[in-house]
């Protein structure tokens, strides 16, 4: 029951950010200079008024910004996005068409970050002090000092030109028509460096934290009795430091939502990942403003999902939490 | 690939390619796939709706026009077998090849031309509406003939059956309806080579061989994928491992051509432009000072290294421009002043004019990293001769928002000349095109009644030959006045496999489709 | 900060052997920063030599020559102060906001405090480089723009540790003592509270600094970097198309990149060792 009215607070709560950041955007996107039917006349090679003013009117640009904004809110409100003026589709079916790119990759990331972060946090921790602890500091160090597109192209340079191991671009082998298990590990093969790229840099978040934390937590009293009660070290390592200890990873696995997300534009970017970051991207210079708030509202809405995910594990591995 | 394999491979292929001549002659083959870069993702296919770079690329081979244009230029037939020309120059008609049916199987006829020209692209193609405005009527005569009757004489009028200026349209398909909201958009029927079968957004588009097509035994192809690549390195890099077979003109940095040019199994062409003759400049606006000032505007001719621009930018592919008109275009003229990399020059007429030092800004086109390294050399240039330039950076929106509002001081950009000064000169330098709103009108603000006058002459003298002195004349003129400052003929080589023969036949290249390519074994 | 307690600090601040070695190098490159240009006096934009002059191959090119024949080395020194000072600026920027925020909601508390927070996770929410992008999109690429965007993506953390520093100290005695007397909120937050909510401030801020390098050199790369300084983001942005052809235009700055944001990201952690040793004694 607290649980279910915890979600539902939250769900409200998110509904508002999520109708505050499009009022937001709206506006925002709209101060920029050029608008789409300037870059669509652009890109066309020619253009005279009658065909700016076609788009405009198609487009319902020329209408006062309130009675575009009143009408977008309204379309979003019935979960319609909207219609995309460049790639002449509705936003929601171009978004849904990219999205699954973008969950795989930035799942994929949050995991490699999450389990090599707290698996090196926890060995780091375990071993503090010796070299294997300094190592382990000084590599986590490097990688959330390197910038990620940098990494990005060393990775394809050495593992595509060089070595010739995994593909360099995209999310699968187009021309090729694969099925089953031989589709599924061509995917994976082309989703190793982009996945690895975004998530060794935050990895490095993880495992600082994790190993900060698993010492401040193995310190406390409950640890102690544990010991005395004659566990073994292992036992209380996993039942009671580390889980203790993952609290805060928790949380900040919730903060850094937004940034993997942010990530992702740049990941896609250099890989040609055909996921929503660089729909957002291409968007914002083609000035295609439905299409860019779209972006904006499901990446946003991911965000508070995942949020949410991370509020509900908290209270899932918090042991104080439990009761309520 | 370990790399001493690919040293080997490298060293056999080598010989097998010098050994190659032998066995050009070989015959056409059918079949095979073909892979293909499309930078950025195209808008729409319809051709008739969107006439972007991209679209033109890939829907060059679903749609047709009337007309192909050799690399001279001159008509060769597609479409039309064959038309004639009234000894006035106001008649033209065109007989149209029979058994030519759309890829939905309904036939091709003379009314589709007259739907297509008179209703179609009227509403929908800015830039051919400006060259219909000397089209007085078209009529169907019968299913298979179709005349247009002009105004006056107009030169340039055979130069406008190009499938980017002209795509044939399926009447059945669009009359009666909203053409940009109908349904069909998505599933391009046209006469092409090739048929539409797929397209995944933001990966790629999957295009079929048409096996009705009404030349017996084309195309050879059976299929084409389009990728969707943006990112110039790695578009590079696909071409490098072998995932792409064909690198469009302008797809990827032109830093990365050589590399690309000396890898093994590969050609390079410059073809395929001809009709576009894509022309670099600056656009000067002529209203402010000191860039009002005619001498001003000569010393930026002297100071630009554009040469060096040539070589190091643009890796030595192009032409240093003479003046308005390309040298691929027709009607080109070397009888003008000349200008030469001379700081010193240029210094000398900034001290004779009292130019004040005021620092000027500089608009680079934002469409990728050389022409961004241009602006910083022509930025480095400029300041050498003591101009002082801001650059603006800036996206393509924002860059057509400061040309249509007039809003800059030198901006770069390129125009294509569509083969005739009349369809991709004039507009660049008539005063009665200086209007605010769109980046194709006289954006600079020169206004000559001289070299208005010559070109409304030009343009409908009758025949060819009393076009050329009118041309002549006027390319002095312009030359002398600097409106523009002119950069280069840009080429942009199409780098593609060495066993793809035929790829590039016509003066318009890739964006007439991959009807003749042929892939060797 | 009195000279005993001064003393503690560097004891514990070089206590951590990274931290040194993080504040050598910070230090080296800050003085390249101010100095350097002594070194190049000439502009960075100026093409000096032959393109694609690979490093240590040619006298007075140590790192080479870019594509246009530009000194790589006169980029880099020239670029070690844009993009700390680009650092900085965001850096401050977004304390006045973060400070200001978190301030406020955690002192006043209530309505207030929802309110902001409110706002607050709104930034929150956005992701951060995507929103960095369309701002600097829409005010067009400056080093103005590009300070105010890394501004506005990056107050958020800040306004939420000082608020929770505010709740905690709020409670306190000496600030319930300043309340009783009657002095002003302004007083009491920039005399009693502020000064003591400081040391975490001052650690996550230091990361900032890290963090907005980062970010001006990825809004470079994507091509909204400011074309009239030659900051590290940029060199790498501009030479990442011909990486294959010649890896170190885009690799020293890169390097540059990294070791600027691993020193500062050191020196943060020493700070937070010397000034929190609340929250340093877990980690040890």
């Amino acid at each position: 029951m607290h649980r279910l009215h915890f979600l539902g607070i939250r769900l409200i709560k998110a509904v508002l950010v999520l109708f505050a950041i499009v009022v937001l955007n709206f506006f925002l996107i709209r101060a920029a200079p050029g608008d789409p039917a300037m870059v669509l006349a652009g890109e066309a090679g020619a253009a005279d008024e009658i065909f700016i003013a076609q788009l405009r009117e198609r487009f319902g640009l020329d209408r006062p910004v309130h009675e575009q904004l009143f009408f977008y809110v309204r379309q979003v409100a019935s979960l319609d996005l909207g219609f995309s003026y460049r790639q002449q589709a509705p936003v929601l079916t171009l978004i849904l068409e990219r999205l699954p790119a973008t969950l795989l990759l930035t799942l994929a990331a949050f995991l490699i970050s999450m389990a090599l972060g707290v698996l090196l946090g926890v060995l780091s921790a375990r071993r503090v002090g010796t070299w294997a602890d300094s190592l382990i500091t000084l590599v986590a160090l490097i990688f959330y000092a390197t910038p990620l597109f940098w990494l990005a192209l060393m990775a394809i340079i050495l593992f595509s030109v060089q070595l010739e191991w995994l593909p360099a671009f995209g999310m699968r082998s187009i021309s090729q028509d694969l099925t089953g298990l031989a589709y599924v590990a061509d995917v994976a093969s082309h989703l190793v460096l982009p996945a690895l790229t975004l998530g060794l840099f935050f990895m490095a978040v993880y495992a600082r934290l994790t190993r900060a934390s698993m010492l401040e937590v193995a310190g406390m009293d409950f640890v102690k009795t544990a010991r005395a009660k004659g566990l073994s070290p292992g036992r209380v390592t996993r039942d009671h430091v580390l889980r203790n200890a993952l609290l805060p990873v928790v949380t900040l696995a919730g903060i850094q939502a937004g940034h993997l997300v942010g990530g992702a534009v740049l990941t896609e970017t250099v890989f040609a990942w055909p996921g929503i970051g660089r729909l957002m991207f291409e968007a914002l210079l083609q000035r295609d403003y439905n299409l860019l708030l779209g972006v904006f509202v499901v990446a946003s809405a991911m965000v508070l999902l995942f949020n949410i995910i991370t509020d509900l594990a908290y209270t899932f591995i918090d042991p104080r939490i439990e009761a309520g | 690939m370990r790399p001493t394999t690919s040293l080997l491979l490298g060293a056999v292929l080598a010989v097998y390619f010098a050994i190659m001549p032998l066995r050009v002659s070989a015959e056409p083959r059918s079949g095979g796939v073909i892979n293909v870069v499309v930078q950025p993702e195209p808008p729409g296919l319809m051709l008739g709706l969107t006439q972007n770079g991209p679209t033109q690329m890939v829907a060059g081979n679903i749609y047709e026009s009337l007309l192909r244009y050799d690399e001279n230029l001159s008509p060769i037939q597609n479409l039309a077998t064959s038309w004639d020309v009234s000894a006035d120059g106001r008649v033209y008609t065109f007989t149209l090849k029979e058994d030519v049916r759309w890829h939905d199987g309904e036939a091709f006829t003379a009314h589709d031309v007259v739907f297509t020209v008179d209703t179609f692209l009227r509403e929908t193609h800015p830039r051919l509406r400006v060259s219909l405005e000397h089209v007085e009527r078209v009529e169907a005569l019968g299913d298979h003939r179709v005349r247009f009757t002009l105004k006056q004489p107009f030169g340039p009028f055979l130069g406008i059956f190009e499938v980017g200026t002209m795509p044939m349209v399926p009447r059945h398909i669009y009359e009666g309806t909203e053409f940009r909201s109908n349904p069909a958009n998505d599933t391009p029927i046209g006469t092409g080579p090739f048929k539409f079968k797929e397209w995944v957004k933001g990966s790629h588009i999957h295009l079929v061989r048409n096996d009705d097509y009404h030349v017996d035994g084309l195309p050879y192809l059976d299929e084409i994928y389009w990728h969707v690549i943006p990112d110039s390195s790695a578009r590079a890099i696909a071409y490098e491992t072998g995932k792409v077979d064909v690198l469009p003109g302008g797809s990827i940095e032109t830093f990365d051509v050589e590399r690309l040019r000396d890898l093994p199994n590969t050609k390079v062409t410059k073809k395929g432009w001809e009709y576009f003759a894509p022309h670099a400049f600056l656009w000067i606006n002529n209203r402010t000072s000191p860039l009002s000032d005619p001498r001003f505007r000569r010393a930026i001719m002297y100071a630009m290294d554009r040469g060096f621009a040539r070589d190091v930018v643009w890796n030595g592919f192009g032409t240093v421009a003479a003046g308005p008109v390309s040298s691929k275009t027709k009607f080109h003229s070397t009888d003008v002043r000349h200008y030469p990399y001379d700081p010193d020059k240029a210094k000398a007429l900034l001290g004779e004019m009292g130019y004040d030092g005021r620092p000027i800004r500089l608009l680079p086109l934002p469409y990728g990293e050389a022409w961004q390294r241009w602006a910083e050399a022509v930025r480095q240039n400029l300041n050498e001769v003591g101009i002082q330039v801001e650059l603006q950076a800036t996206d393509v929106a924002g860059w057509n928002q400061r040309l249509n509002e007039w809003d800059f001081d030198l901006a770069f950009t390129y125009l294509y000349q569509f083969g005739d000064p009349a369809l991709g000169v004039a507009r660049t330098y008539v005063s009665s095109n200086i209007a605010k709103g769109s980046p194709w009108n006289n954006v600079a603000g020169y206004a000559n009644s001289k070299v208005d006058e010559l070109f409304a002459r030009a343009a409908i003298a009758f025949p060819e030959e009393n076009r050329q002195a009118l041309y002549d004349e006027l390319q002095q003129t312009v030359v002398e006045e600097v409106p523009v400052a002119w950069l280069l003929e840009l080429e942009f080589p199409t780098i593609y496999r060495s066993n793809i023969n035929d790829l590039v036949t016509t003066a318009i290249g890739l964006n007439d489709g991959f009807v003749d390519a042929w892939i060797e074994d | 900060m009195t000279a005993s307690s001064l003393a503690e600090f560097t004891r514990r601040f070089s206590r951590h052997g990274g931290a040194v070695l993080g504040a050598a190098i910070l230090f080296a490159i800050t003085m390249l920063a101010v100095f350097g240009p002594l070194l190049y006096p000439e502009s960075p934009w100026r093409m000096v030599q032959k393109p694609f002059l690979p490093p240590m191959m040619t006298d007075g090119f140590l790192f080479g020559t870019d594509t246009l024949g530009r000194n790589i080395a006169a980029g880099l020194v020239h670029g070690a102060r844009v993009s700390l000072l680009i650092g900085l600026a965001s850096t401050a920027a977004a304390l006045v906001v973060g400070v200001t925020t978190g301030a406020v909601a955690g002192f006043f508390g209530g309505r207030v405090d929802d309110v902001l927070m409110r706002f607050t996770e709104l930034f929150q929410t956005i992701p951060n480089f995507a929103l960095a992008i369309v701002l600097v999109a829409i005010l067009q690429p400056s080093t103005d723009s590009i300070v105010l965007a890394i501004a506005i993506v990056s107050w958020p953390p800040i306004a939420r540790l000082v608020r929770s520093e505010f709740l905690s100290l709020r409670s306190r005695e000496f600030v319930q003592a300043s309340i009783v007397q009657g002095q002003s909120s302004f007083q009491i937050i920039f005399t009693q509270i502020l000064p003591n909510a400081l040391p975490p401030v001052i650690v996550m801020a230091s990361l900032m600094v890290a963090t907005a390098v980062l970010l001006e050199s990825s809004l470079s790369f994507m091509g909204l970097g400011d074309p009239n300084t030659m900051s590290w983001g940029y060199m790498i942005g501009a030479g990442r198309t011909v990486i294959r052809q010649a890896w170190w235009i885009s690799f020293f700055p890169g390097i540059a990149i990294l070791l600027t944001v691993l020193s500062i990201n050191l020196v943060g952690e020493g700070l937070n060792d010397a000034l929190n040793p609340r929250l340093s004694r877990r980690t040890r």
